[in-house]
C-alpha cells in the first residue's frame, strides 16, 4: 500500500478528520471517474462520490490493507453505484444526461463527425447493458482493472466477471457497427 | 485449423490469461482471425473516444465541504459496542459447547436437537469469528505507526475479551481429536492478546515495535488469516443437516 495512504489511514482510524481528508483529495477524481462512466450522469456520480467516502469514514476500522485503498474505494463505489442504478431503475426514472457529457477531443471536422458519431451510439449502448455488464466494461475497459480484481470487487467469481465483460463487448460491436463499417 | 473465438480475442486485446497458447501465432498466420481482431480493436478504440467531463481543481474541495459535516465522530463507540455484543455471542456459545461437551447434563437448549454435524460446523462457526476478531486487532496493531508513541488504550477493551474467548475456545479444543491442531495458535494469539490487554494507556515506539516484530516473527498475523480462511471454506461451507 502506498505509504501516503498508509499513515493517513492510521490517523483517520483514530478519528483524524485531516487525516481523511487528505485521503479525499488524493481519490476522489479516479472515484469521480468510475462513477461517471458507470452512471453516466455527472450529478450521479458526485452523489456516488460522496456517498462512497462517507461509507469509507464509516467502515474504515474494517480496511485490512490487503488491497490497495483505491481498490477499496472502487469496490465502494462500484457497490455504491450499482445499488443507486438498481433503485433508479425500480423507479422508472429514465434520467439520462448525454448532452454535457461531449468530450474535448481531435481537431479534424471528420475525426469530430466521427466520433460524435461513436459517442452518440455508445452511450444509450451502454445504458442497455446490465448493470454488471456495465460495471464490468467500465473496470476493465477504461479502469484497466484486471478481471480477477474485478471480481473480487464485484463479489463474483472470476468466470461471470468474464462473461459480463464479453457480453458487454458483444452488446458494445453490434450498437457501433454502423458507425464503425462507415469509418473503415 | 481452429479459428480463435471472439472471447479469446478480447481476452488478447486486454492482455488477460485464458487466450489459447496458440493464439498469438495463430493470429500471424490466419489472416480472418487477424481480421476479426483488428476490427475488434478498432471498435474497442473507438469506445476510448467518450471521456468524463474534466474536474476542476476544486472539486476535491467541494467533495469535502459537503461530506465533512456528515463525518460522525461516534463510530468508535459504535464499532466498540458491535465488538462487545459479537464477543459476547461468541462466548455464549463456546461456554453452551463446554456444558454439552464435558458435563452430564443435557445439551443446552439451542443446541439440543441438532446433529453432531451441524454442532461442529456452529462449533468451526464460532472458531473462525474469534479468528477474525482476533485479526482485525493483529491488523491494526501492525498498522499502527511505530514512529510516535502509540495509543493502545483504544484497543485494551477488544483485546481483555479476546483473552477471555481465547481461553475458552482452547478449553472447548482440548479434548477435540479433529481440532486440537488449533491450540498452539490459540495459544500465540492468546499471549498476543493478553499483552495488548495488560498495555499501559502508552507505549513507546520501541515497545510497538517489538511487539509487532514478535508478531511477525511468529507469522501470527498470515497463520490467522489462512486458518480462518480454511475454515470458512472447507467446514462452514456446508449445509446444517
Amino acid at each position: 500500500m502506498d505509504a501516503g495512504d498508509e499513515l493517513a489511514i492510521n490517523r483517520a482510524r483514530r478519528g483524524d478528520h485531516d487525516a481523511f481528508r487528505s485521503l479525499v483529495e488524493r481519490h476522489s477524481c479516479a472515484v469521480f471517474r468510475l462513477a461517471y462512466r458507470m452512471t453516466g450522469n455527472t450529478n450521479d456520480a458526485e452523489d456516488m462520490v460522496q456517498e462512497t467516502f462517507l461509507r469509507a469514514w464509516k467502515q474504515l476500522g474494517r480496511f485490512d490493507g490487503r488491497a490497495a485503498f483505491g481498490t477499496w474505494l472502487h469496490r465502494i463505489c462500484s457497490n455504491c453505484t450499482l445499488d443507486h442504478i438498481r433503485a433508479r431503475k425500480a423507479k422508472t426514472e429514465k434520467t439520462t444526461e448525454l448532452a454535457p457529457n461531449v468530450p474535448h477531443w481531435g481537431p479534424t471536422p471528420e475525426r469530430l463527425v466521427q466520433s460524435s458519431e461513436i459517442t452518440a451510439l455508445l452511450l444509450p449502448a451502454l445504458d442497455q447493458l446490465s448493470e454488471m455488464e456495465r460495471a464490468a466494461f467500465v473496470m476493465r475497459h477504461y479502469e484497466g482493472m484486471p478481471i480477477l480484481d474485478i471480481s473480487r470487487v464485484l463479489g463474483v467469481e472470476a468466470g461471470a466477471a468474464k462473461h459480463s465483460v464479453f457480453r458487454a463487448v458483444q452488446k458494445l460491436r453490434r450498437a457501433l457497427e454502423p458507425a464503425m463499417s462507415r469509418s473503415q | 485449423m481452429t479459428h480463435l473465438t471472439e472471447e479469446d480475442l478480447v481476452l488478447l486485446y486486454y492482455g488477460e490469461k485464458g487466450a489459447p497458447g496458440y493464439a498469438r501465432d495463430h493470429l500471424a498466420e490466419c489472416g480472418l482471425c487477424r481480421a476479426a481482431a483488428e476490427s475488434l480493436a478498432l471498435m474497442l478504440d473507438a469506445c476510448n473516444e467518450w471521456t468524463p467531463p474534466e474536474i476542476d481543481t476544486g472539486f476535491a474541495r467541494t467533495v469535502w465541504a459537503r461530506l465533512a459535516p456528515q463525518l460522525e465522530p461516534r463510530r468508535r463507540v459504535f464499532e466498540m459496542r458491535w465488538w462487545l455484543a459479537a464477543a459476547a455471542v461468541s462466548v455464549t456459545v463456546i461456554a453452551a459447547f463446554m456444558a454439552g461437551r464435558f458435563t452430564s447434563r443435557p445439551d443446552p437448549e439451542f443446541t439440543a436437537g441438532l446433529s453432531h454435524q451441524a454442532r461442529e460446523r456452529i462449533l468451526a462457526i464460532s472458531l473462525a469469528d474469534h479468528l477474525e476478531r482476533a485479526q482485525l486487532l493483529l491488523t491494526e496493531v501492525a498498522n499502527m505507526n511505530d514512529s510516535d508513541a502509540a495509543d493502545l488504550a483504544a484497543h485494551r477493551a477488544r483485546a481483555r475479551d479476546l483473552v477471555n474467548e481465547d481461553r475458552l475456545m482452547r478449553q472447548v479444543l482440548a479434548g477435540d481429536r479433529e481440532d486440537a491442531g488449533m491450540l498452539p495458535l490459540l495459544d500465540d494469539i492468546g499471549r498476543f492478546v493478553l499483552e495488548v490487554a495488560n498495555a499501559p494507556d502508552r507505549v513507546d515506539a520501541a515497545e510497538l515495535r517489538d511487539l509487532k516484530q514478535r508478531m511477525d516473527s511468529e507469522s501470527l498475523l498470515f497463520k490467522v488469516r489462512i486458518i480462518e480462511t480454511n475454515l470458512r471454506t472447507s467446514r462452514i461451507s456446508g449445509k446444517i443437516s
